[in-house]
């Protein structure tokens, strides 16, 4: 079990490092935890984890910080853990480098997602990235700037093509308002998320059997969206 | 009686004077026929009108005069002062003594009559001020009340009237005036413990008389009773206040404690059964136990959520992060998240498309719709259908849901957006009864209205919000139109 994913855990309550150690231990992982941001700093220089899992409420110092200073010099995907009506911090957390989130209390399937999507995020990073995404009959082809459902094509104006083709590319990772907006918009327009909610819409209309009930674009309340692709 | 201080003294004495002429001229004319007693008697009528109507000191001068011009005329000899008959001396000594006397008499009566209006003028005024004050418990209105009666019976050019402490502020009349010169006299506003402040008065002419000095002096410590009154009243008040919330404190904290230790009693019960060697590996109550307290451990962070959110809005901390969202989608999310919990009911949705973009926090509107929602569905029978509508009325966005559960007795309407108000037994249904009212608290920090009412077949949820934010109208985008 030497190339074990190693996973660090950055959480002051003992119940909760432990509850995660127990669990991720069981799906093979290998996991060392602190209870502090300055420890964790150091477990993380030393020990060069695969994944961070965050916690936002530190004793010592803020999380945001910690993931400030943790994006200085590594491009290991960090999960946050909050606890609930706490959209601002985990906003700022995000737009600091912070791959994705997960509110308190949540459950471990959700855990063991993030984790999968955030370690298969660092590998396609380092290695080539796949240029057809697959969501249930959906498939969008990067290279070829086409989308098609079943044999279906589908017809995007330019605007709504960039968006998806972000989402896609970024499939399981929560993407944020302003990266979104800055991303495909311009960094001027990261405060109109109005530009965000109408194109949203528009594009769910044409890729999503239930406009109402989206199965590839979801909504992060508060946070932004997530693009859900088959795995 | 005011008037006649209008005529001034001068024209008293000339009235006066001339009164004396007159009466002496007419009784020239009947000289011959008039004995000098006679004519001595006749000449105290006018002394007594004269001290009667322009008081005491016009009354002695008349009277020296009567007695000169009585000498000159009617004594013989005739035009000169001399006097020959000893009895014409007694009478000249005895009219002077009785008509200084009745002079006296007469003004000193006079004097007394003006005291005693002078006296009972105040004291209609200072029953007027107490009256005006009575039953006043705002600070404001006494200052006003206080000013005014001051202006009013001092006739002064301006009246300034200033409270100190935690409610200071000035007040003046008439509010034009500006003053440019130190007031005239400033009269403090005393209380046991200290000063509440000053009342200011500008009057150049005539100076106040001391009587008056009196009198606003009167009523500044009546003015100063009834602000002290209105303190007490207000802390008192405040006192109940606390004492209220306080006993709602703990009338939450044990309503609370209840909600909280039931889903907690059914996850302990399940772990613990699990944990024991009662339930076997592939018993098909292990699911069942596990997903117990799955659920259970939902419901705990669902009431923790809610008494977090109502503490927020009870301490007007709730500031909703405004963004403009698209009504539809958040309905439309409500309602495929609360897919599982309503398949009992049928909800129809009727939020048209063509609605404008909304300034509003997208996650408290998602829980202001899932909690009406959830009410619904808890209290309308199964297989009704639940309405949501939403349409624009002036500049506002009116959003109904409607249900077709029990009604709401008319009284109760109100109340059943209070915290922890139950219609029913607290024991048929879960929840916090914290819900509506969370909704409340989001929908007018939103600037919006949020009620219910009864209609024919339920109960309907109503709610406005605005949509203008901070000025702006709602954008509208241009769309690109080109396709890839």
């Amino acid at each position: 079990m030497n190339n074990a994913p190693h996973i660090l855990v950055v959480d002051d309550e003992p119940q909760i490092q432990r509850a995660i150690r127990t669990i991720l231990t069981e799906k093979g992982f290998k996991v060392t935890t602190a209870s502090r941001g300055e420890e964790g700093l150091t477990l993380a220089a030393t020990n060069e984890p695969d994944l961070v899992i965050l916690d936002l409420g530190l004793p010592d110092m803020d999380g945001v910080e910690v993931c400030t200073r943790l994006r200085e010099w590594t491009q290991c995907p960090i999960i946050i853990l909050s606890v609930r009506d706490s959209e601002r911090d985990k906003v700022a957390a995000l737009d600091k480098g912070a791959d994705d989130y997960l509110t308190k209390p949540f459950g471990i399937e959700e855990l063991l997602a993030r984790v999968r999507v955030g370690l298969r995020h660092s590998a396609s990073r380092q290695g080539t990235q796949s240029k057809v995404i697959q969501a249930g009959s959906l498939m969008i082809d990067l290279a070829w700037h086409s989308v098609k459902r079943g044999d279906e094509e589908i017809k995007l104006t330019a605007t709504e093509y960039k968006l998806l083709a972000y989402l896609a590319a970024n499939h399981g990772r929560v993407l944020t308002h302003q990266s979104i907006l800055t991303n495909v918009w311009d960094p001027a327009d990261a405060n109109h998320t109005e530009y965000l909610r109408v194109y949203m819409r528009q594009l769910r209309k044409k890729l999503e059997v239930d406009p109402e009930r989206p199965q590839f674009i979801l909504t992060e309340p508060g946070i932004g969206y997530r693009f859900i692709a088959d795995e | 009686m005011r008037s006649s201080t209008f005529i001034s003294s001068t024209s008293k004495y000339l009235l006066a004077f001339g009164f004396i002429a007159l009466v002496t001229a007419f009784l020239f004319t009947l000289r011959d026929a008039l004995d000098t007693t006679l004519v001595a008697l006749l000449y105290l009528i006018p002394l007594g009108l004269i001290t009667a109507y322009w008081g005491l000191g016009p009354g002695i001068t008349s009277a020296m005069m009567t007695f000169l011009s009585f000498n000159y005329f009617f004594i013989k000899p005739y035009y000169n002062f001399a006097v020959h008959r000893p009895t014409d001396v007694v009478i000249l000594v005895i009219f002077l003594i009785v008509a200084i006397v009745i002079s006296q008499l007469v003004g000193r009566m006079q004097a007394s009559l003006a005291a005693a209006t002078a006296r009972e003028r105040e004291a209609t005024q200072l029953y007027e001020l107490s009256t005006a004050l009575a039953g006043l418990h705002d600070g404001r209105t006494i200052a006003e009340i206080l000013a005014k009666q001051v202006q009013d019976v001092s006739q002064g050019e301006a009246v300034e009237l200033n409270i100190a402490g935690e409610q200071s502020f000035d007040f003046r009349l008439p509010e034009s005036s500006q003053p440019t010169r130190p007031p005239e006299w400033i009269l403090p506003i005393q209380v046991a413990r200290g000063t509440l402040g000053e009342i200011r008065l500008w009057r150049a002419a005539p100076a106040l008389t001391s009587s008056e000095k009196r009198l606003l002096q009167t009523f500044a410590s009546q003015g100063a009773l009834a602000l002290e009154r209105a303190r007490l009243a207000q802390a008192e008040s405040r006192a109940r206040v606390l004492e209220e919330s306080d006993r709602l404190k703990s009338s939450i904290l044990s309503s609370v404690s209840h909600e909280l230790r039931t889903p907690l009693s059914t996850i302990k019960a399940a772990a613990s059964s699990l944990r024991s060697d009662d339930v076997h590996w592939d018993s098909a109550a292990r699911p069942e136990l596990i997903a117990a307290i799955d659920d259970e451990a939902d419901h705990l962070n669902m009431l923790v959520g809610n008494l977090l959110d109502m503490s927020r809005i009870e301490s007007g901390v709730l500031k909703p992060k405004r963004e403009w969202n698209i009504l539809p989608e958040i309905v439309g999310s409500v309602l495929a998240r609360m897919k599982h919990l309503a398949v009992a009911h049928r909800i129809e949705m009727d939020v048209p498309e063509s609605l404008p973009l909304m300034p509003v926090d997208y996650v408290q509107m998602e829980q202001v719709f899932t909690n009406l929602l959830s009410n619904s569905v808890k209290y309308a029978p199964e297989k009704s259908v639940i309405h949501v509508r939403a349409f624009i009325e002036g500049e506002s966005v009116h959003v109904v849901v409607s249900n077709q559960g029990p009604q709401v007795p008319q009284e109760h309407l109100e109340r059943i957006f209070d915290k922890f108000f139950r219609l029913t037994d607290a024991d048929r249904v879960t929840g916090t009864g914290l819900g509506l009212s969370i909704c409340k608290g989001i929908i007018e920090a939103h600037g919006g209205r949020l009620w219910a009412e009864n209609v024919p077949d339920g109960l309907a949820f109503n709610f406005t919000l605005p949509l203008i934010w901070e000025g702006v109208s709602p954008p509208t985008l241009p769309m690109d139109m080109e396709t890839e």
